[in-house]
């Protein structure tokens, strides 16, 4: 008898563990993205995926008639879940980067972003004595600003310390406690953090502005066009506008 | 240091605007959304954990009592699932072999598939620990009285081994505990990636951060008081050093 019990635990478990795979029939696409970059992706007060990124890729699916399921993921993986298919598309403020470019494929740009040096409130700092003095700089991973100053610090013989963070935020808290001179990030979530924190944007440090756009698997041509056409509409629709003024608007 | 920099100040700081501390509505705005965090880890970790019991108990009989290539199979596996950390662990599996196999697992599933097979080979040496701590002669007895080895080992060893092993295997319950919070490299939504959630949108790290350090804490003082509870109701009396210095 405990036999049997134990028998039918085990495939119960198993079942468990299997039944929650999704079923197939269901034209469902998973947007990864990264809940720690307000306000483009985060999660709200009741815990649900929120941001300019998703009300944007909700009303392109809802045109376009699929469904979609907003995934929050690390940002260092978020690439290695696209191409192993854990992920469809990511959605997420990504920069179009010719290095990213080799690996998936971007819909159209939808939005310019300008790199800056989120600093304290009082510091006496400028971006220039930053990048040459010697200074701690922090960014986050996996990023194209931390790529940038990584590559550009030996060419223009600047010899500031980078310090990697898993998150734009934490290097903006890692400001406030002092411990770094100044934090490179994208300037949305820059005047994100000034609204909630005693930090100042010292400026742009020289990095070309870049474009956002949306990442689709290198073969996956069907959706890529979807979102490509969906974002045509949303920019031609008065929603688009609202979206800023919701999100964007400082 | 100056006192607005003191940790107890800094949690409990209001400001003009209203009279509550920022930091304690955003902690119970938040807490629901945490309390999930810990009903997903804590389901994580209590799959992983069974999942090692069932298969690390039969690695140890298999390595205590096994053939010959069944003692080296077990060997390798324990060689290698204590070798490698199990944030690699996690991205071989998840990205390697169960994508390999076309094996269409979610995250969350393989979380418990990958921590359940890592402390199924730490469990498998606390079991043969226990048995190889009983008297060799036991099984011999048993053998006189006409049992089978199966039947010695499923009525005698196991019972008092698995006896033994409930405070390393407290032990092991906690370890597993806190490793879960790796599994948010997998995107699956536990305490620690619904924290750095929260603490991204309202800047209020430490305070969320000592949150989630309390959910943890909670979580590994049920399970070990359950696991001494449960220790003490199988003791078989006469057998176990309590109350020997009264």
């Amino acid at each position: 008898m405990k036999k049997v019990l134990c028998i039918v635990a085990v495939f119960s478990l198993l079942g468990l563990v299997f039944g929650g795979m999704p079923a197939a029939a269901e034209k469902e696409y998973i947007n990864g993205i990264d809940a720690n970059f307000p306000p483009f992706a985060f999660v709200d007060k009741s815990g649900k995926a929120s941001g300019f990124d998703i009300d944007a890729v909700d009303w392109i699916a809802k045109e376009m008639g699929f469904k979609v399921k907003h995934q929050p993921m690390d940002w260092d993986g978020i690439i290695p879940n696209l191409v192993a298919k854990k992920i469809d598309f990511i959605a997420s403020g990504m920069s179009i980067t010719a290095e990213r470019a080799k690996k998936v494929n971007f819909t159209i740009p939808y939005w310019e972003i300008k790199q800056v040096f989120v600093a304290k409130k009082d510091s006496k700092y400028s971006v220039q004595y930053i990048l040459t003095e010697k200074m701690t700089l922090g960014v986050q991973r996996g990023t194209s600003e931390a790529e940038w100053l990584k590559d550009n610090a030996p060419k223009k013989g600047w010899n500031f310390i980078l310090k990697y963070y898993d998150s734009a935020p934490m290097a903006v808290e890692d400001v406030v406690n002092g411990r770094i001179a100044a934090a490179a990030m994208d300037d949305a979530p820059a005047e994100d953090a000034v609204k909630k924190k005693p930090v100042k944007i010292l400026g742009t440090f020289g990095m070309k502005e870049e474009n956002f756009g949306y990442a689709v698997r290198k073969e996956d041509t069907e959706l890529l066009n979807n979102l490509n056409e969906g974002l045509k509409k949303l920019m031609a629709s008065p929603y688009w506008q609202e979206l800023i003024n919701k999100y964007l608007k400082k | 240091m100056k006192w607005g920099r003191l940790p107890v100040f800094l949690l409990l700081k209001g400001n003009a605007r209203s009279p509550m501390p920022e930091s304690l509505t955003v902690l119970i705005e938040a807490l629901p959304y945490l309390l999930q965090g810990a009903m997903v880890t804590a389901a994580a970790v209590v799959g992983a954990m069974g999942l090692g019991l069932i298969v690390g108990v039969h690695m140890a009989v298999g390595q205590v009592y096994g053939k010959p290539y069944i003692r080296r199979f077990v060997n390798v596996y324990v060689w290698f699932f204590r070798g490698v950390p199990i944030l690699v662990l996690l991205f071989l599996f998840y990205f390697g072999l169960f994508s390999l196999l076309d094996l269409n697992l979610s995250a969350f599933t393989s979380v418990i598939l990958v921590l359940g097979m890592t402390t199924a080979a730490y469990q498998s040496q606390i079991f043969r620990g226990a048995m190889e701590s009983l008297p060799q002669g036991q099984l011999k007895a048993a053998r006189a009285l006409g049992m089978s080895d199966f039947k010695a080992i499923t009525t005698i060893i196991l019972p008092q081994a698995l006896r033994l092993s409930i405070p390393g295997w407290s032990n092991e319950y906690a370890i597993i505990l806190k490793d879960s919070a790796l599994a948010f490299v997998l995107g699956t939504p536990e305490i620690m990636a619904r924290t750095h959630f929260v603490a991204s949108r309202t800047y209020q790290h430490l305070t969320l951060y000592v949150a989630a350090g309390v959910l943890y804490f909670i979580l590994t003082w049920l399970g070990v008081k359950g696991l001494r509870k449960l220790e003490q109701r199988v003791r078989i009396p006469g057998y176990s050093h309590a109350g020997w210095t009264k």
